[in-house]
């Protein structure tokens, strides 16, 4: 990884809930690296630990053990920061000003107009849009004429593309997207989905996203295969019937292992 | 079912505690009402005399009259049947505090008395007086002056008397009948010597006031005690004195409860706001569950049941601990009340069941309409994870508040005029309270109306205000209620400090162009009345240039159509009217020589007008106390405003028939010299205990201070209302918050900083708390004005508006609102993100 330019990394991440016997290990000393201008899917079963790194890797959660770091605008910069070593508003300040995110559940505030749901994070830093950028971002969305609605008076597609403006127009140094397209149907998810897509190609974003469908991850540059809280494989240049093929073949391992474990015992 | 719902309170205690504290407040001040005005009674109506079988004293006009010679006791003391016969002896007599004049606590005319081994007394210290130059002192007395047992205390007594004697005890006094509390009480023989009505000539030797008969057999002594003094004499029984006393302390009870029974009504009235609003909310978040059960097959009416059901046992609870709360607070308040002698406890059954009854039929009442809206709940609505009540239309609702805001306008206007009648007074007043009550009907309309204009206007460019201000109009119903509570103790507040105002403007006003600055006010320091030697040594004094001694008495203005009607007259030196004393005239002039100048009211009242001739009929007593009525014809020389200082209609001493009663207490003086003036009237009645010498100011200041003390109490009273809107506040806040807990979670994960969230919820707060404020000032000024014109028929519109106790109101409503936002912005800013984003 040292000729990789990331934008994101941890290492020996570990994330450990309850304790004694009912201690579950979600992340197992998982090391990870998030190419700069790449749009990442992590994939995995469900409690296979994906949530949890995405929650880990945006400060949302605290690991038990391990590092975190927000790489600068180049590798090696002044910019790089430590997660685990921060306190709340810290993060919360970071958060606001170097991250972007898109949640599966859409999460607009219902009394804000699009526009002001849009703004909001550079409202909250007391920072002016910069209109430009907004426009374009705004143009990308399609949603120019749904700027003065609010959240209950549009689609779910719509509110979804709305989500993904406001993790955008703040120029962070990463969205992280969980499950995007999971609340919405094929085609206002393709939408959503090439628009994620675009981000990357043409303003050079980096996304983190979170999925558990194959299509989605086939819009990615590359995918990471999560089980048990540890990485287990990883694709690049994928489309969606070699992410099938793969997690079909994966699943195939851990049923073989588990009954190799069934028969041993 | 049932179960299952107390589960379920039992589940959220947090939620149910704010609906407690208000159905605990709401009861607690009702029982606290009842305890107060029980004991009340119980300190009024006192221990009875139950030694007392007969009381024997003179049929006679004058109240003060002690001349039952001894020997009138010892017959009776000789009549079989009677155990027991006590000459009473009674006179003036009053405490000289430490400054040289008089307290107000007692009635000096019977402000002395002897003392005896009698029920009458019980001490509190020290022990009852055995010889010259002991006295003991009624407690009430002894506090005002500032004597306790051992001081020194000089006692002014009547025939320009006055004696110094060491206090040897303190006691409270137990009346017979109509009887009142003394301030002193003397040995026998020292009571003999001393002890005469005030204007009693030196040589008079004074008898009994009363004589007290004691025996087995009330009718026994009471028939034998007639049939041995015959007429002239009254002789009353103990039990009817007790049955006097029984009445007096029902009264007493009676009015106080009244009066505070009004305010609890307010503040219970606050109360059904705030736990409404509170079951609204907890039915609103529990929508899916009612879903569920319905789902699963509950009935509707097991639905309503259980929410009623609900209420019930928090009605239960809430009003116990409410009526522990409230005994407790009841004697509080009759502990730290100014109440001269021993306070007496009382707490009857039914301040326990009255307690109990207001705070179930309020919760139940309250909850009922979240009860019904619960039952409605689609079983479909569980299946949704979104799901809502369906939002009731707010159009019935703000029409009604619309009709009853313009037929309450509509019915003040229709009564203003300036000659207010009984019924008129009242037709204004409902109109008044009938727009209150609209108002609050279209409060929520008023939210949108009000605060969502507002947002566009405040382009602030932080999006703490613009999203405080959008959650704030995000349900105008619940902000609506919420205001409301707040404003209905916040507008009554204001109502009162508006009277208030406007009264002490009004008198200011009045006494300022009444009396000039300089003039000098010998009042009398008690409950009585001037003798002609403080005239006469009022003018004798040097350097006096104008007079004025105002003496009231009743008579009767015959108009020219012959109608009588029974009026008050004021007569003065007609000299000293504009100099000593001045009137504002609306017509004709002041001159008394030409004629009586009306109160502009009463000629109004009575149609009579500038240059009418009528004839005015008083009661003139010759010099044998024979009284027949005499008229005088007179002009209507001008009509005047109304005056503090000067009642009814003014005449010329000189008018006046001989052998015409008349009272007065002050007298007003002035001189080419202000300061040289007052310094010589202090000198020449430094030796008269019972006359101040005050100037304007301090007139004034007296006449206010009732006013004062009466406002204030009702501050006081209408605070409750307004303690228990502000756990309105509170709870709405708090179940905001937890409804909000994604919102907040989101607000947080896109980089609101915990800082910013306790910011946001708190300037929500304070949106909703000085609406409430803003609405409750303006409709309290404005019903302070229609109460002003009812009281005072001023116009509307000339009330005085109190901008300092406005402004102290709203500055209290933003601190109102960051109070309450205490707790919930701290929740909100707690919230987890993690928790709030992931829930699905």
């Amino acid at each position: 990884m040292t000729n990789f330019d990331a934008a994101v990394s941890a290492a020996d991440l570990t994330k450990q809930y309850g304790s004694g016997d009912a201690q579950v290990t979600a992340l197992n000393a998982v090391n990870v690296a998030f190419g700069r201008g790449e749009l990442t899917a992590i994939m995995g079963p469900s409690g296979s630990g994906k949530s949890t790194l995405m929650h880990c890797l945006a400060g949302l959660d605290t690991p038990t053990s391990g590092q975190v770091w927000l790489e600068g605008a180049r590798h090696g910069d002044a910019g790089r920061v430590e997660l685990s070593g921060l306190r709340d508003d810290a993060l919360t300040t970071l958060r606001r000003d170097r991250m972007g995110f898109v949640f599966q559940a859409f999460n607009l505030l219902p009394t804000l107009t699009a526009w002001e749901n849009i703004t909001l994070p550079l409202d909250l830093a007391g920072r002016r849009p910069d209109q430009a950028f907004a426009d374009t971002v705004i143009e990308a969305v399609g949603l120019r004429d749904r700027l003065h609605h609010r959240p209950a008076e549009l689609s779910g597609g719509q509110q979804q593309r709305v989500a993904c403006a406001r993790a955008l127009v703040s120029r962070p140094d990463v969205v992280f997207a969980d499950e995007p397209t999971g609340a919405l149907d094929s085609r206002s998810g393709a939408e959503v989905l090439g628009f994620l897509r675009r981000s990357v190609d043409q303003l050079a974003q980096t996304v983190v996203m979170v999925t558990h469908d194959p299509v989605a991850a086939g819009y990615a540059d590359r995918v990471l295969f999560l089980a048990d809280g540890v990485i287990v494989d990883e694709l690049r240049e994928p489309s969606a019937d070699r992410v099938l093929d793969r997690i079909r073949s994966l699943e195939s391992v851990a049923r073989g292992g588990r009954t190799s474990v069934g028969a041993g015992a | 079912m049932l179960r299952a719902m107390l589960r379920d309170l039992r589940a959220h205690l947090g939620r149910v505690v704010m609906t407690l504290a208000a159905i605990v407040l709401g009861v607690a001040f009702v029982v606290a009402t009842w305890v107060v005005s029980d004991s009340a009674a119980a300190t009024v109506g006192g221990a009875q005399r139950t030694d007392l079988a007969a009381l024997v004293h003179r049929e006679s006009e004058d109240p003060t009259a002690t001349d039952i010679p001894a020997d009138v006791r010892d017959r009776l003391a000789r009549l079989p049947g009677v155990t027991r016969a006590e000459g009473v002896r009674e006179g003036y007599a009053a405490l000289v505090r430490a400054d040289g004049k008089l307290g107000a606590t007692s009635w000096p005319d019977a402000g002395g008395t002897d003392w005896d081994g009698s029920q009458r007394f019980t001490l509190s210290a020290g022990r009852g007086p055995q010889r010259a130059g002991e006295v003991a002192l009624e407690q009430g007395a002894a506090a005002e002056a500032g004597l306790t047992v051992g001081d020194s205390a000089r006692v002014l007594l009547g025939g320009d008397r006055s004696d110094t004697a060491t206090v040897v005890g303190v006691f409270t006094y137990r009346p017979a009948g109509h009887e009142l509390d003394p301030a002193v009480a003397y040995d026998a023989d020292t009571a003999a010597r001393l002890l005469r009505p005030r204007d009693a000539a030196a040589d008079v030797v004074p008898g009994f006031a009363r004589i007290e008969l004691s025996g087995p057999d009330e009718r026994a002594v009471i028939a034998a005690a007639q049939a041995e003094l015959g007429p002239g004499f009254e002789v009353e029984s103990g039990s009817s004195l007790r049955a006097v006393r029984e009445q007096a302390s029902h009264d007493a009870a009676d009015t106080i409860r009244k009066a505070l029974l009004a305010f609890a009504a307010v503040a219970l009235m606050a109360g059904v706001f705030v736990i409404a609003n509170t079951f609204t909310m907890l039915v609103t978040q529990r929508t899916r569950q009612f879903a569920l059960l319905r789902a699963v097959g509950a009935r509707r009416r097991q639905v309503r049941r259980a929410v009623l059901a609900e209420a019930v046992v928090l009605g239960l609870v809430g009003s116990t601990v409410g009526v522990v709360l409230g005994v407790g607070l009841g004697l509080l308040a009759m502990r730290l009340l100014p109440v001269a002698g021993t306070v007496a406890y009382a707490v009857s059954p039914w301040a326990v069941l009255v307690g109990y009854l207001v705070g179930v039929v309020v919760t139940v009442v309250s909850a009922y309409g979240s009860a019904r809206r619960a039952a409605r709940v689609s079983p479909m609505a569980a299946l949704r994870t979104d799901a809502v009540l369906p939002r009731r239309s707010l159009v019935l609702r703000t029409v009604l508040g619309m009709l009853a805001v313009a037929g309450g306008v509509a019915m003040v206007a229709a009564t203003s005029s300036d000659r207010l009648t009984e019924s008129t007074r009242a037709l204004a007043m409902s109109g008044a309270v009938l727009a209150w009550v609209g108002v609050l009907l279209i409060a929520p309309v008023l939210v949108v109306g009000v605060l969502r204009p507002l947002t566009g206007v405040l382009r602030s460019p932080r999006p703490v205000t613009r999203i405080a201000l959008r959650n704030a109009v995000r349900d105008p119903r619940r902000t609506a209620a919420t205001a409301s509570a707040l404003m209905i103790g916040l507008s009554l507040v204001c109502a009162f400090a508006t009277v208030g105002q406007t009264l002490t403007d009004t008198t200011t006003a009045d006494v300022r162009a009444s009396v000039p600055a300089d003039a000098v006010v010998l009042r009398a320091a008690t409950f009585g009345t001037f003798d002609d030697t403080v005239r006469t040594a009022a003018a004798a004094v040097p350097g006096v240039t104008g007079l004025a001694a105002p003496r009231s008495g009743a008579m009767l203005v015959i108009g020219p159509g012959g109608t009588a009607r029974d009026t008050l007259f004021t007569s003065l030196d007609a000299a000293a009217l504009g100099s000593a004393l001045r009137v504002r005239v609306t017509a004709g002039d002041a001159d008394l020589r030409r004629g009586v100048v009306l109160d502009r009211g009463f000629a109004a009242e009575a149609g009579l007008h500038v240059g009418d001739r009528v004839r005015l009929r008083f009661d003139a007593a010759d010099a044998a106390g024979r009284v027949t009525p005499v008229e005088v014809p007179v002009t209507v020389a001008g009509l005047r405003e109304p005056s503090e200082l000067l009642h009814g209609q003014l005449l010329d001493d000189a008018l006046l028939p001989d052998g015409v009663a008349r009272q007065g207490g002050s007298v007003y003086a002035v001189g080419a010299d202000a300061a040289a003036l007052r310094t010589a009237m202090e000198r020449s009645f430094a030796q008269r205990p019972d006359v101040l010498v005050q100037d304007r100011e301090q007139v004034l200041d007296e006449v206010l201070e009732p006013f004062q003390l009466v406002l204030g109490l009702v501050y006081v009273l209408l605070g409750a209302a307004v303690v228990i809107a502000v756990f309105g506040v509170v709870n709405t806040l708090a179940l905001s918050v937890l409804e909000r807990t994604r919102e907040l979670g989101v607000f947080r994960a896109l980089g609101a900083s915990r800082a910013l969230v306790r910011r946001t919820v708190r300037r929500e707060s304070v949106v909703i708390s000085l609406y409430g404020g803003v609405l409750g000032i303006g409709v309290g000024v404005l019903l302070g004005g229609v109460m002003q014109y009812v009281i005072l028929a001023n116009p509307v519109f000339a009330m005085s508006v109190p901008w300092l106790a406005a402004a102290v109101a709203l500055a209290g409503m933003a601190l109102v609102g960051v109070l309450a936002a205490l707790w919930p912005a701290r929740r909100a800013a707690r919230a987890d993100i993690l928790a709030a984003i992931a829930t699905q």
